[in-house]
């Protein structure tokens, strides 16, 4: 089960019809047999009662137990009856036991559960009209399940600091906080950055930090997601939008080559967040905040939208006829060796397949370099220092990786004078090492395809608007070897189209016949034309991706778990018997 | 039969919590003989049929408890000793940590040896600042005369004690509360299972035991099971008790008498009856304040285990409060729940939320501003918090306020119907 | 950074982290070793205990703010602590209370502006059979009456 997804509430799914279960499946070795609201389940020793019912269609609700922490057992929410066992127990923490028969909805546990419910409102601010986490709240869902929709609390509330910020991008409201201490267990043992603390005793208990030390590590907006209510918000997205008017799209992070799976959630044809989606394989249940923010860049950079041929707009036929002439030009009067290409890491399988067709094959673009974008370093948990999504999925293509080196020697080609004509897909040229304005003045044709109005796009004869992150469908391949899809989650501004539609259609002036209609379309090419992507197709890699097969050139998939040192992710992935 | 003091027989000697009145009194002659003629599993034997029950407040059979250690060796194992007394009306640990130290070390040495540990822990309240010191010299001795170390009076048997203070915080009295404040972390109590005897101090085989089980233990070794076993009420009650006796009596204090004597007989005989001729008994708390309360009129009644728990109630930490006609009911329910207000520790909803609600309501009833579903809604909250939360901390406070509202219903009611205290001014008097 | 407590100290602090099996017991006794010298427990002192035992400082103020007997700020030079749990309220806790707040002009809580005395009222101190009871900082006293209050009060002025 996803546990931070926007979570679609689920009420207990209704009994299947009697007689249909037939004979009760004989548990193995190292399995348990036990019975959950009538239904025979089997599991994996050392589950847990709670997990178990979820692998029976059950949800018990909880607040504090999260698949990917430690279990705490303080919201004593999930508290189930298990019969000859008096008291009730909490189903986050009790191990299933052979022969063991739990009710989880009768009248007795129905009952407490309601009682749980008022406690935690009693003092909880009725603040659900101005906060964020209304429609994606735990409080409001439950309470609506179980709770019984009248409160007998007439004193005055417990109140607590309120709407200050507990970090740079985290507001905290001790009074919404039900002290399940989710964000405090993301802390100590998923960031290890300790910054999070509960304070005093009793109902005055309240999370807090240490003075001059605030909520500061690279992963705080995990702090966010955990939390069941609205006590930490995320500050970029407090007050954008109410979550039920969101559409939220399965995609894959950009930021970095972990390639976190993600949610992008928009509403009205703009982008409005990213939050984690689960995959015990790549991120478990987290993503960095910079990963988190990455969609941001789409509405803070002046776009290009519609092509250009230097100095104005243009007609897209008009450009690509253009650039083809351009691109012609050089190759006859100074060889194919005057042209080269720049491509980014940061584009598609799609977009990578088709520009190797296109300006390679085709129009004779012989040398292709893929500028890399190393910061920082790898770290223990998710960030890795290569910032670009498709390192490996550019050298698996035949793109080539990323190579400072052979950037260097178009750069130098450039400066020389032997390099004449310089295609550019996806990166500004500026920002690399040893390039100037006057060195771009020295090419006699520069054609520039890029989703915003940068100082390249700025010099380019020829420009053509490309899709930002989060307009664009298509894979990519992190550095594990994971091929994995990103869908768009809106529409693309102004005129922009999909880099590889682009190349496509300035590959038409080049007699390329494929027809390339549908990013599936192209990779089903590549699925059959590259040996790493052999037997790989967008239904095969479904929402969570696939490893590429063992590939060329010591390419291997880079396993299963993530890789990373400590506790840190390998103890969050979900446990036996999920 | 005479009941002859034994838990109190030093208290009243000049310097008797030093070790040379100790040891002229006999004192360690039990431990010396345990360790040259008697295995450890026989000494655990010889606890559990003497039939001593935990004097902590759970009364838990202490030899069965030391019977669920794990047979394996492979990580050491602890014997932490519970003198955190925090339960109101309770103060029998305090006298016998200051005035009888050695009688107590001397029993942990021996519960040491039983379960075969090395180093044992001392957790005691940070409030007995003079407890402190007088057991530390008491360790010093015992560790010059050889009671403690290595190789104790020749025997191979090595112990270590560390003495650890706690720092105000009624919930550490809870074994695994205990368990975490010595691993230097906030007192929240653990979930169970996994218990301490399995997973206990720094994640290996613990056993606490309060001050006067270990004290008891010393005696068993001296004089023998079938001693032990002939006082009280056997088979399921035995041994010497402490009993306190506090509020509204002439003689407030601590009193040993065998368990199962009556509770009427220690109010009158031990304790010279009630503090004022003209206000009789209202009600009494047998076992500290979280155990439910006896209207005077069910006072007659034996104070042991299994007699207190079949008239609805508890013998618990044996702290008994009385209190007089002078008494509103609303006034002393009011002042204890401010107590588990203040101590709940906060990690758990019933008991985090539900104190500090059940105060405002109390407050409201007891300044006149109450409403009479309030009476109910009071039993409720004590319905729901019962039996759901992580330690009994939740009947600590469920309890009281279940009992002294069935028990006492009408003067609660009263103070909704009237709009004010019928016994202002609002004080417990 | 700079060491808040006086070398001896940091030397009794440093002898503490070998004495426990596990480093992290050494929190409490640490913390009262640096309120000993210091009379309380500043934000540079969990800091500092904090880097000592391994722990992250906002671990040792949510420890230090768990515990009633850890002052985060100066109390007084004769901090009163009074009893008023049941049985010591059984026998005029409350009162007692109103007369010393009477009598030194603070409420519970709070410290003389000379910084002589604080008070606060304290949960139940195992001594119910000498009730009204009370602790001047580690000195207990009880009985105490209204009269007994003002001798102790007039001896420490």
């Amino acid at each position: 089960m996803d546990d931070t997804s926007p979570p679609p509430h689920s009420p207990n799914l209704p009994r299947p019809p009697a007689g249909a279960a037939g004979a009760a499946p004989q548990p193995g070795p190292d399995e348990v047999a036990l019975v959950i609201d009538d239904r025979p389940v089997v599991v994996k020793k050392g589950t847990t009662v709670l997990q178990a019912a979820e692998k029976a269609g059950l949800l018990v609700p909880h607040y504090c137990y999260h698949p990917g922490l430690s279990i705490a057992g303080n919201c004593r929410m999930c508290l189930v009856e298990i019969e000859k066992v008096p008291k009730l127990q909490i189903g986050c923490a009790t191990v299933v036991a052979p022969g063991m028969v739990v009710r989880t909805g009768n009248e007795r546990v129905r009952t407490v559960r309601a009682g749980i419910q008022e406690f935690l409102l009693i003092n909880h601010p009725l603040d659900c009209p101005i906060c964020d986490q209304a429609g994606e709240c735990r409080l409001q869902s439950y309470e609506k399940d179980y709770g019984r929709g009248v409160s007998r609390f007439v004193d005055e509330k417990v109140h607590s600091p309120k709407r200050y910020d507990i970090g740079r991008s985290v507001v905290f409201d001790g009074e919404r906080c039900i002290k399940c201490t989710r964000c405090i267990r993301f802390c100590d043992e998923i960031s290890e950055s300790h910054e999070l603390a509960l304070f005093q005793r009793g109902d005055h208990a309240i999370i807090g930090t240490f003075p001059g030390k605030p909520l500061d590590n690279p992963y705080s907006g995990c702090t966010v997601d955990v939390c069941p209510v609205g006590a930490l918000t995320w500050k970029p997205f407090r007050f954008k939008s109410r979550v039920w008017f969101l559409k939220n799209v399965p995609s894959v992070c950009a930021g970095c080559a972990r390639g976190c799976n993600v949610y992008l959630a928009a509403f009205r044809n703009r982008l409005h967040r990213m939050t984690p989606r689960a995959n015990p394989d790549v991120n478990a249940y987290w993503m960095c905040d910079a990963g988190r923010q990455s969609y941001a860049a789409l509405y803070e950079r002046p776009r290009l939208e519609r092509p250009v041929v230097r100095p104005s707009a243009a007609a897209w036929d008009a450009a690509f006829d253009r650039a083809a002439e351009l691109l012609r030009g050089v190759a006859k009067s100074r060889g194919a060796g005057a042209l080269a290409g720049i491509v980014s890491a940061r584009l598609s399988v799609e977009d990578l397949h088709v520009s190797r067709k296109v300006l390679g094959d085709l129009a004779g673009i012989s040398r292709l370099a893929v500028p890399p974008h190393e910061d920082g370093a790898d770290d223990e948990l998710l960030i890795r220092r290569d910032k670009t999504p498709n390192a490996r999925g550019a050298r698996l293509i035949g793109v080539g990786g990323p190579s400072a080196g052979r950037v260097k020697e178009i750069v130098d080609d450039v400066a020389a004078g032997r390099v004449r004509g310089l295609v550019v897909v996806g990166e500004d040229l500026l920002e690399l090492p040893g390039v100037t304005t006057a060195l771009l003045d020295r090419l006699d044709v520069l054609i520039v395809i890029d989703w915003w109005k940068s100082p390249t796009v700025e010099r380019a004869h020829v420009a053509f608007p490309a899709c930002g992150y989060g307009e664009f469908e298509g894979t990519m391949v992190n550095f594990q070897g994971r091929v994995q899809r990103l869908r768009a989650g809106v529409r693309p501004a102004g005129e922009a189209d999909p880099v590889w539609r682009i190349l496509r259609d300035l590959g038409r002036r080049f007699d390329l016949t494929s027809e390339y209609a549908t990013p599936a379309a192209i990779f089903d090419e590549v699925a059959a034309t590259v040996p790493a992507f052999r037997g790989l197709s967008y239904k095969v890699l479904g929402e969570t991706g696939a490893p590429a097969a063992e590939a060329v050139a010591g390419e291997a998939y880079a396993g299963g778990a993530p890789a990373v040192g400590g506790a840190g992710l390998a103890g969050s992935i979900a446990p036996a018997g999920s | 039969m005479a009941f002859e003091a034994v838990l109190t027989r030093n208290i009243r000697k000049p310097g008797s919590d030093g070790i040379d009145s100790y040891l002229a009194s006999g004192g360690y002659q039990g431990l010396r003989r345990i360790l040259k003629e008697t295995a450890p599993e026989r000494l655990v034997d010889e606890v559990k049929n003497s039939g001593l029950r935990g004097r902590g407040g759970a009364g838990f059979p202490t030899g069965m408890k030391w019977g669920f250690l794990p047979k394996t060796k492979d990580r050491p194992r602890y014997l932490c000793v519970n003198a955190d007394e925090s339960e109101p009306g309770t103060f029998k640990d305090r006298l016998l940590i200051e005035k009888d130290p050695h009688l107590v070390l001397e029993g942990i040495i021996l519960s040491a040896y039983a379960i075969e540990c090395q180093l044992a822990f001392f957790y005691i309240r940070g409030e007995f600042h003079q407890g402190y010191r007088t057991f530390e010299r008491a360790v010093g001795e015992a560790y010059a005369k050889g009671f403690l170390g290595k190789n104790i009076q020749g025997s191979g048997y090595d112990l270590d004690i560390l003495i650890y203070r706690g720092a105000g915080a009624y919930i550490c009295g809870e074994e695994t509360a205990l368990l975490e404040s010595l691993e230097g972390k906030r007192g929240y109590p653990r979930i169970k299972p996994p218990f301490p005897a399995v997973v206990g101090l720094y994640g290996c085989p613990t056993i606490i035991n309060n001050v006067e089980t270990l004290a008891n233990v010393t005696l068993i070794a001296e004089r023998g099971a079938a001693w032990f076993a002939s006082i009280g009420r056997p088979p399921k009650n035995t041994g010497p008790k402490l009993f306190c006796l506090s509020g509204d009596v002439k003689r407030p204090g601590v009193y040993e008498a065998p368990l199962g004597v009556p509770f009427l007989e220690l109010l009158n005989e031990y304790a010279g009856g009630m503090a004022h001729p003209d206000r009789p008994l209202k009600a009494a708390v047998p076992g500290g304040s979280s155990m439910k309360i006896l209207p005077a009129s069910k006072c007659d009644v034996l104070m042991d285990f299994d007699s207190l728990a079949a008239a609805g109630t508890s013998l618990g930490s044996a702290g008994g409060i009385v209190m007089d006609s002078g008494t509103c009911m609303v006034a002393a329910l009011l002042n204890i729940a401010r107590f588990y207000a203040h101590e709940s520790c906060g990690q758990c909803t019933p008991c985090r939320e539900g104190t500090g609600w059940i105060v405002k309501i109390l407050s409201r009833l007891e300044r006149g501003e109450g409403r009479r579903e309030d009476v109910g809604l009071l039993a409720d909250i004590a319905v729901k918090i019962e039996g759901n939360t992580i330690c009994p901390f939740g009947e600590a406070i469920a309890w009281p306020v279940d009992s002294y509202v069935k028990t006492f219903r009408d003067e609660f009611e009263e103070h909704a119907r009237r709009g004010a205290c019928p016994m202002r001014p609002a004080t417990v008097r | 950074m700079t060491v808040p407590v006086r070398p001896e100290t940091d030397r009794k602090i440093d002898a503490l982290l070998g004495r426990y099996p596990k480093k992290g017991s050494a929190l409490l006794p640490a913390l009262y070793l640096v309120q000993e010298e210091k009379g309380h427990v500043s934000d540079e002192s969990m800091e500092y205990v904090a880097g000592k035992i391994g722990v992250s400082p906002a671990f040792v103020a949510g420890v230090v703010s768990f515990y009633t007997m850890f002052h985060r700020a100066p109390v007084g030079r004769h901090h009163i602590q009074v009893c008023r749990t049941l049985p010591c309220a059984l026998r005029g806790a409350d009162e007692l209370m109103r007369h010393v707040q009477a009598r030194l002009g603070i409420r519970d809580g709070q410290t003389r502006p000379d910084g002589k005395f604080s008070l606060v009222s304290v949960e139940c101190l195992a001594a119910c059979d000498r009730a009204p009871f009370i602790q001047i900082n580690d000195r207990e006293y009880g009985p105490v009456d209204a009269a007994a209050m003002d001798d102790i009060l007039k001896g420490l002025e």
